[in-house]
């Protein structure tokens, strides 16, 4: 009960935010819905299946160049063509990609997902004439419902229509990544994470439900990718570097992957933490490390684990 | 506002300089309210951490001299200082010096990758950018003819028309050219615009090879050896970064530039790593738009040269008087616009000020241009040992205007190029 409140004051403070806090503090949240969105999808893989992807940048930069090339090479300016898009097209992708990695699991399948994820960079990057190289692709921006709202200035539109839209997406993400793990699919995926030669003996097709895991995390992440071009207005090939795999690895640790909502506490806490740190320190990436190491160390569990209380030991015989 | 330590003791240090000065200056604009809050993007980590230094350095050396003399209109100056690093991120502290700290203008940007995605911004958030070495170019093409509130720095390719030209002029009868560039649109860019240029002086030279090592490699044996055997007669280099010393170094050690003449168009960028022992004479080097041994230089840039080693102990890159021009053409564009009011100017009005505004720069006058783009001079000319460092310099030294070098204001380069008449 007391995890539901939270999650309605969570819920409250987010539509809230954009009347109450400050502009600058409301529109960090923007790309904190993009990559809660991400990781919800993210840790369908690493914490339900027990797969852990340093390469989903690639499925990032998928929907944020999906987006670019849909707005500035096709005129087509529709957000909810850019999502269904953008989805698609993580899933067109993901398809052989995942069928090759699931076939290997822990750093074998981390080093094949990051393998994939810096084809994707390279060819971004190299592709010049096509993508803008390092100069990358400018993301105009999109209608919404099919409203274009030009006539708002880009920080009006950012905090108001585009705000609310982007909370709207991550709440339907979230109801239906919720679904997902809830179902006898989702439970197929917790059992393959603990104990893959039982569930092979079960009758779960052990790659293949994989497979699945691997092509719904890339849908997700390819449409937050999508959510994190407008506010910045340009795509570039960054977005599908390893550091921002590694980025978003970090952000599940630090929520805590073996709870749901554990990796959008750590988008949330990543975001806010680093623009606070960056301000006071030139060498802010010293400390992230600092704290990667500390959770790794010393909570496991991330911070959601922190917050959660233990249940009670069993008494001993 | 939060207050960090750097900006207190920043905002301390503004407020010590301002008191120590006249007041009666400026009464009215004093009053206006605390210090001039000024952003600043630079490049923190990385590649191109050298050249963010350098530009935050002379800033720092600029708001010394600026606090020192009683602040803009007798408002003490603060800096808050910011990363630039992705274009997302560094829209992200751009929007937050603007929409939080409350700036009066932003000075800085490097990387034209992060300033295609400024611009747009700038213009959004309305208040003045002055970059000191981004562009809103996409390729050599401007994207951004007509901004409002976006100051952009010089064409990025500029240098390599300017070695284009000496090129023709130092090594005549070249016959073929050799050329090698970082991997990504600046060495691509530079590499196009030279070949266009001395193909307009020379028009029967070939260009034989062409190479591009990803930016940051640390080993060119491989490359070294496909350019000995293109057997060119000049090696074009556009590396701006320690990869330029590197390749100096490892051609050095297989007798290239015995063979074979030698243009380093950004090189300058690292002059006093590039050591006599392995940096002969007869190349030409660029040092990009300031030259700090310049014997006809003024004597803000001999003090500044001799400041800046005294601190440093290095001898400053060009990169410090972009950064220190963008500074003090601000500072001149908001005395002008005060001029016409007892009230501190409007942002808008300080924008309108700064069009086609010159102010001195440590390398001289420069200004900027209508389409907001900076006008200033370029230096290259012919390495030479004869110095007390244990460097080259260059000897003679080549200045170049941009009014000479860089494509007018809505032209295309190479329809420009090829409308030369030689």
């Amino acid at each position: 009960m007391s995890g539901r409140l939270v999650l309605a004051a969570a819920l409250g403070a987010a539509v809230l935010a954009p009347l109450v806090a400050p502009t600058y503090q409301a529109l960090l949240m923007l790309p904190f819905m993009a990559y809660a969105v991400a990781l919800l999808g993210l840790n369908l893989l690493f914490g339900y299946t027990g797969l852990v992807s340093f390469g989903h940048a690639l499925f990032l930069g998928i929907g944020a160049y999906t987006g670019a090339f849909l707005t500035s090479v096709f005129k087509v300016r529709s957000m909810e063509v850019i999502l269904v898009a953008a989805a698609a097209l993580g899933a067109l992708v993901a398809a052989p990609v995942g069928a090759l990695c699931v076939r290997y699991v822990k750093i074998y399948f981390g080093m094949l997902t990051l393998a994939f994820g810096m084809v994707f960079y390279t060819f971004v990057l190299k592709f010049y004439r096509l993508t803008g190289g390092d100069e990358g692709m400018p993301f105009l921006r999109p209608a919404l419902l099919g409203r274009s709202l030009e006539g708002l200035s880009k920080i009006d539109y950012l905090v108001g229509p585009y705000y609310y839209y982007s909370l709207a997406v991550l709440v339907l993400a979230t109801l239906v990544m919720w679904r997902i793990v809830r179902s006898p699919f989702g439970l197929c995926l917790k059992t393959i994470r603990d104990n893959p030669t039982k569930a092979e003996t079960l009758g779960i097709g052990v790659a293949r439900y994989r497979w699945y895991a691997f092509v719904i995390s890339a849908v997700y992440a390819a449409v937050g990718g999508a959510l994190l071009g407008p506010p910045t207005g340009n795509v570039d090939p960054t977005l599908a570097y390893w550091t921002q795999s590694g980025n978003i690895v970090f952000m599940t640790l630090l929520g805590g992957f073996a709870s749901f909502f554990g990796p959008v506490l750590g988008a949330f806490v990543f975001i806010y933490l680093q623009d606070w740190v960056m301000s006071i320190v030139p060498f802010w990436r010293l400390i992230f490390g600092a704290i990667l190491a500390v959770i790794v160390i010393f909570a496991p569990g991330g911070l959601a684990g922190l917050l959660t209380p233990r249940p009670a030991a069993a008494p001993r015989p | 506002m939060r207050t960090t330590r750097r900006s207190l003791l920043r905002l301390m240090g503004a407020g010590a300089a301002a008191a120590t000065v006249r007041h009666d200056a400026a009464p009215v604009f004093a009053q206006a309210g605390g210090p001039v809050k000024i952003g600043v993007l630079t490049i923190r980590a990385g590649i191109a951490a050298p050249v963010g230094a350098a530009g935050l350095r002379s800033t720092e050396w600029w708001l010394e001299r600026v606090n020192k003399a009683g602040g803009i209109l007798g408002r003490p100056v603060q800096l808050i200082v910011e990363e630039e690093s992705n274009p997302k991120d560094t829209v992200e502290r751009y929007r937050k010096l603007i929409l939080q700290d409350k700036v009066e203008a932003v000075l800085g940007g490097i990387s034209t990758g992060v300033t295609l995605a400024l611009g747009p911004v700038a213009d959004d958030l309305g208040t003045p950018w002055l970059s000191w070495d981004g562009t809103t170019q996409k390729g050599v093409e401007e994207t951004m003819p007509n901004p409002k509130w976006a100051f952009k720095s010089v064409d990025n390719e500029v240098e390599a028309i300017v070695a284009g030209m000496l090129t023709a002029k130092y090594f005549k009868g070249v016959k073929t050219v050799a050329g090698i560039g970082n991997d990504y649109s600046y060495g691509h860019d530079c590499w196009e615009s030279y070949q266009a240029v001395l193909k307009k002086y020379t028009p029967d030279v070939k260009f034989v090879l062409e190479l591009f090592p990803k930016l940051g490699v640390t080993d060119f044996t491989s490359h070294i050896v496909a350019i000995q055997q293109s057997k060119a007669d000049l090696l074009m280099c556009s590396f701006w970064s320690g990869d330029a010393t590197i390749i100096m170094k490892q051609a050095a050690a297989v007798g290239l530039f015995k063979t074979m003449k030698g243009v380093f168009t950004t090189a300058g960028g690292v002059h006093d790593s590039l050591k006599k022992e392995f940096t002969p004479e007869g190349l030409l080097l660029g040092y990009n738009t300031m030259y700090f041994d310049d014997p006809k230089g003024s004597p803000l840039l001999k003090q500044f040269v001799r400041e800046y080693k005294a601190k440093y102990n290095e001898y400053p890159p060009y990169e410090c008087d972009h950064a220190y021009f963008c500074a003090e053409s601000y500072k001149a564009a908001v005395e002008k616009a005060a001029r016409s009011g007892r009230q501190w100017p409007e942002k808008a009005q300080v924008v309108k000020a700064l069009e086609g505004i010159e102010a001195d720069s440590l390398s001289g006058r420069r200004s900027w241009r209508e389409d907001h783009i900076q006008m200033c001079n370029f230096y290259q000319g012919v390495t030479t040992h004869k110095n007390p460092y244990d460097f080259v310099t260059i000897d003679p030294i080549e200045v170049v205007s941009t009014k000479v070098a860089m494509k007018p204001a809505g032209s295309r380069l190479f329809d420009w190029i090829n409308s030369w008449k030689i």
